[in-house]
């Protein structure tokens, strides 16, 4: 059986390294990357404390009526809202979603490390995907400033108003996702997690997978469909 | 197998995914910076946002390994904000 086979039937191993004698070559399978997996090994419920998911939930429930609520408005201010969206900085968007999209990488990297029961390597790529937050705030921020320099303000226009209020409340969503990573990333580094007890880095692993996959929908509506 | 023996590890899978979203980002971004417009490039940028809503979900939050409902609430939620703004937006169009 080649090795590419044998992986596929090793789902959800915690880690897996299955190495072929005779093709003199080693695969390293993780949590995160086992192939398919068989019905019977399929969890019931999702990873992370689930009290977070029930939070998770909330939240994107919140999110997905602030979504509907801008495209229904924006029905009736076509004009407008791609008027003003035409303002926006596209650039700074594109370095917020990929700083997102890389600390979600490094955090799941930081999950399998965990699994794996090496909290030092876990510890610095939760601190990877934290700077990676704030690479988010600083760009955030130096909009914000831009923004208000201009004399922006809720008040401004409908449009304005619907970008302030979704993006700075995501942005809240931001800081505290990096206060949760933080948390996980100093337990990490003290030894706090272990192959068998490393939920709490499962836990705000799924709550900072949440801020990315919001900020994923926000981006190209408010930045770029017209 | 002698420690001196060639040894190659292959790129995980949530490494392909996190670049399929990077490259999703970049041609969502391009698309934007092009300033096209219309309802099917709107469709197209909304559908590039909800598949990788989709793997984020499945690969990064570990639903693919998770049977009955919770499965799919991203995926849902993904529906649901996605049939939403799709409805608007051909509306918007319509009108």
């Amino acid at each position: 059986m080649s090795n590419a086979k044998l992986a596929i039937f090793l789902p959800f191993v915690e880690s897996a390294r299955v190495v072929s004698m005779n093709e003199k070559e080693t695969i390293v399978v993780d949590t995160a990357s086992a192939g398919v997996a068989a019905p019977d090994a399929l969890v019931r419920y999702p990873p992370g404390d689930l009290a977070i998911w029930i939070f998770i939930l909330a939240e994107l429930l919140v999110f997905g009526v602030f979504f509907s609520s801008y495209a229904f408005n924006r029905m009736n201010h076509v004009e407008l809202f791609n008027q003003y969206q035409a303002t926006l900085d596209r650039d700074a968007a594109l370095i917020n979603t990929l700083a997102l999209l890389t600390s979600s990488y490094f955090v799941i990297r930081g999950v399998v490390a965990a699994r794996e029961g090496n909290n030092r390597l876990c510890a610095h790529w939760i601190w990877g995907a934290v700077a990676m937050g704030g690479v988010f705030l600083v760009v955030k921020s130096a909009e914000y400033s831009h923004h208000i320099g201009a004399g922006i303000s809720l008040s401004t226009n409908e449009f304005y108003m619907f970008y302030l209020s979704l993006t700075f409340f995501h942005f809240m969503h931001v800081i505290l996702g990096m206060v949760i990573l933080a948390a996980v990333a100093v337990k990490a580094g003290q030894g706090g997690y272990s192959r068998e007890d490393h939920v709490g880095v499962e836990t705000g692993a799924s709550y900072w997978h949440m801020v990315d996959l919001v900020w994923l929908i926000l981006f190209p509506l408010v930045y770029v469909m017209r | 197998m002698s420690m001196t023996e060639p040894t190659r590890q292959l790129i995980r899978p949530c490494t392909l995914v996190y670049a399929v979203l990077v490259m999703l980002t970049v041609a969502t971004w391009a698309i934007g910076r092009l300033g096209l417009s219309g309802l099917g490039v709107a469709m197209l940028v909304l559908a590039f946002a909800l598949f990788k809503g989709h793997l984020i979900g499945d690969w990064f939050m570990g639903l693919r390994g998770v049977r009955g409902i919770w499965r799919w609430v991203i995926a849902i939620w993904l529906m649901f904000c996605g049939g939403l703004i799709s409805f608007a937006f051909i509306l918007s169009y319509r009108s």
